[in-house]
C-alpha cells in the first residue's frame, strides 16, 4: 500500500498531507508522519476545460485518508464513483491518483488489516454493508 | 470575541458618495475606469481631495503589467499628493479596501477617505484569466489542476449529494439574478435566462455548468467615507478567514469564513440578521448564494433552495437577494466587486435605482475572497 508523506501538529494533532512546515491553525512546527494511501471520496469533479498543462476531461477528487488528512488527487475515471466510495491512492511519477476499489481489492485490504479470523469476517461484512449503504448519500 | 480583538463602541462612519462604471467588456484602460468611478463618488461627496485613497486591485501586475498600483492610480486620478495604499485579499479585495477606509475614518485618522477598486481582464484569453485568478488557490491543489470552477464543482457535488439543494434550485439563482440585471444599466448581462437554458448549458466542472458561473468582466467602483453624517451609516464590518487549502476543511457545504464574518459584523452592529431588508451576496458560482444565505443566518439551515424557488429572494420577495444582478449577471470585475455591491446598497437605500428598487433600511453586502479564505460582511443602514 502506498504510504503518503504527511505532518502532524503536536498541539492539536491535526494531520495534513502533503507535509507542511507549520500547522495551519497553530504557529508551531509540525512533526513528519505518514498515512496509508486508502480513504473515502469526500467529493469529486470532472473539469471539461482543464487549465494549461492538463488534458480534459480532468478528474479531481478530495479523499479523506484513513490517517485523518484530506488529500487532493487525480483519477483515471469516475464511472460508478460516489461520495463515500472507498479508494486506494497510488503515486505515478510523483503524481497521486485514486482508484475505485473493487470488492476483491476491498476484501484483500481488510484481510491485511484485520487481526484474526473473526475480525476478518466481520471486516469483510462491514465493508460489504458499507458498500450497500454508500449507494445512498453521505455527509461530506 | 477573538483573542487580541478589542470591543468597545465604534465612532459613526458614513457614506458620502458612490460611483461605478458599467460592468462588461470595456476598451478603456483600468486607470480610466477607476477615475470614472472615483470622480463620480468624490463629486457626489462634494470633495476634491480626500484625506486618503485606498486602492483595491487583485492582479494588476498579471493582467496589465502594472505595479506600485496605489501610486499608479492616485497619480492618474490627480491625487498624487494624497496618501494612498493598496489592499488585496483576492476576490474580496474591494470589501477589504472598504474596511481599511472605514477603519481610518473610525479611528479618527482621516475625515474623508476615497476607496476605489477595479479590474480589467477581458483583453486576455479565458484560460489565461482562469490561470491568473487560480493563483489565489493553494499551490498543491493548483498543481492538480484545481481552478476556481473545479473547487466550486467539488462543493456543488457535496451539496447535491447531501440533498441540501437541487439542480433546479441552483438554476433559479441564475434565473433570478439575470432577471434583476436586465433592469440594471450597469450590468454585464442585460438578458434573462430560463431554468432550462441554465440546466442545459455547457458542463464546466461537473456538476457545475457555464450558466452557474459568473462572467469575466471589466469595471470599477468607488465610495467616499466620511465622519460627517449623511443618509447612509456603516453599521458593521466583519471579516472571516479559513485555510488557503480547501482540503483542510471539515465541511465543503458551509464556509467557516462566512460564518465568522457575519458574526463579527453583526456583533459590531449590535443587531442580528433579522434586521436585514435586502442583500448583495457573492454568487461567483450560483450555489454559493445558497450556501451564504444559510451561513449568514439570513434563512434557516436547509431552507435556502426552497426560499429561492418560492421567490422569497426575488426582487418582489420578502428578502431580495442581489437586486443588482449579483456577480452572476452584473458581472465580477474582481476587486471592483466588493465595492460595487456596496454602491448598489447605497443607491438602493437612497432610492436611486429606478425599476429595480427594493424597499428597506438595512442592507448587507457579502464578499468571498479566494475559495472562501478571506470573506467580508458589511452592513449599511439608512439614517
Amino acid at each position: 500500500m502506498t504510504e503518503i508523506a504527511a505532518s502532524r501538529c503536536p498541539r492539536c494533532q491535526a494531520v495534513v498531507a502533503p507535509p507542511a512546515t507549520y500547522c495551519p491553525w497553530h504557529p508551531v512546527a509540525m512533526t513528519p508522519t505518514t498515512v496509508p494511501g486508502v480513504g473515502e471520496i469526500v467529493s469529486f469533479t470532472t473539469l471539461h476545460s482543464a487549465p494549461e498543462g492538463f488534458r480534459s476531461p480532468l478528474h479531481i477528487a478530495i479523499v479523506e485518508l484513513e490517517g485523518g488528512a484530506r488529500f487532493v488527487c487525480h483519477g483515471d475515471e469516475t464511472r460508478g464513483l460516489r461520495i463515500g466510495s472507498s479508494v486506494a491512492i497510488e503515486a505515478i511519477d510523483d503524481v497521486y491518483y485514486f482508484s475505485h476499489l473493487g470488492a476483491l481489492e476491498r476484501a484483500r485490504l481488510f484481510w491485511r488489516r484485520a487481526g484474526h479470523a473473526g475480525d476478518r469476517v466481520n471486516a469483510i461484512a462491514r465493508s460489504l454493508a458499507k458498500r450497500v449503504l454508500n449507494r445512498g448519500t453521505r455527509a461530506s | 470575541m477573538r483573542p487580541g480583538k478589542l470591543g468597545g463602541s465604534m465612532p459613526n462612519v458614513y457614506i458620502a458618495g458612490a460611483g461605478m462604471t458599467r460592468v462588461g467588456r470595456r476598451s478603456e484602460p483600468l486607470q480610466e475606469l477607476m477615475a470614472d468611478a472615483a470622480h463620480g463618488a468624490l463629486a457626489e461627496a462634494g470633495i476634491e481631495q480626500p484625506g486618503m485613497v485606498v486602492v483595491a486591485a487583485m492582479n494588476p501586475e498579471e493582467f496589465l503589467g502594472d505595479g506600485n498600483f496605489a501610486s499608479n492610480v492616485a497619480t492618474y486620478l490627480g491625487l498624487a499628493d494624497v496618501p494612498a495604499i493598496r489592499v488585496e485579499t483576492a476576490t474580496s479585495s474591494g470589501a477589504a479596501a472598504f474596511y481599511a477606509a472605514f477603519a481610518q475614518v473610525a479611528a479618527g485618522l482621516y475625515d474623508s477617505v476615497l476607496v476605489v477598486g477595479g479590474e480589467k481582464m477581458t483583453h486576455l484569453a479565458t484560460p489565461k484569466v482562469s490561470e491568473i485568478i487560480g493563483r489565489s488557490i493553494d499551490p498543491y491543489e493548483r498543481s492538480y489542476g484545481a481552478t476556481m470552477p473545479a473547487l466550486a464543482g467539488l462543493i456543488t457535488r457535496a451539496l447535491l449529494a447531501r440533498k441540501l439543494v437541487t439542480l433546479r434550485e441552483i438554476a433559479q439563482v441564475a434565473v433570478k439574478n439575470h432577471a434583476n440585471a436586465a433592469l440594471n444599466p450597469y450590468a454585464h448581462f442585460q438578458q434573462p435566462v430560463t431554468p432550462e437554458e441554465v440546466m442545459e448549458s455547457r458542463m464546466v466542472a461537473e456538476p457545475l455548468r457555464l450558466l452557474h458561473c459568473c462572467p469575466i468582466s471589466d469595471g470599477a467602483a468607488a465610495l467616499v467615507l466620511r465622519a460627517q453624517r449623511t443618509a447612509v451609516r456603516v453599521a458593521g464590518v466583519g471579516q472571516g478567514t479559513d485555510t488557503l487549502a480547501v482540503r483542510h476543511r471539515d465541511s465543503l457545504t458551509s464556509f467557516k469564513a462566512n460564518r465568522a464574518a457575519a458574526r463579527a459584523a453583526f456583533e459590531m452592529a449590535g443587531f442580528g440578521p433579522e434586521r436585514i431588508d435586502f442583500a448583495e451576496l457573492h454568487d461567483a458560482f450560483a450555489p454559493f448564494e445558497l450556501i451564504s444565505l444559510e451561513d449568514l443566518g439570513l434563512v434557516p439551515p436547509g431552507k435556502a433552495g426552497r426560499v429561492t424557488l418560492d421567490g422569497e429572494t426575488a426582487r418582489d420577495g420578502r428578502l431580495p437577494i442581489n437586486p443588482s444582478g449579483g456577480l452572476k449577471a452584473r458581472g465580477h470585475p474582481l476587486a471592483a466587486t466588493g465595492i460595487a455591491q456596496l454602491v448598489e446598497c447605497v443607491w438602493q437605500l437612497t432610492g436611486r435605482v429606478g425599476a429595480r428598487q427594493v424597499p428597506g433600511r438595512v442592507a448587507l453586502a457579502h464578499s468571498i475572497g479566494g475559495l472562501a479564505t478571506n470573506n467580508w460582511v458589511t452592513l449599511l443602514e439608512a439614517v
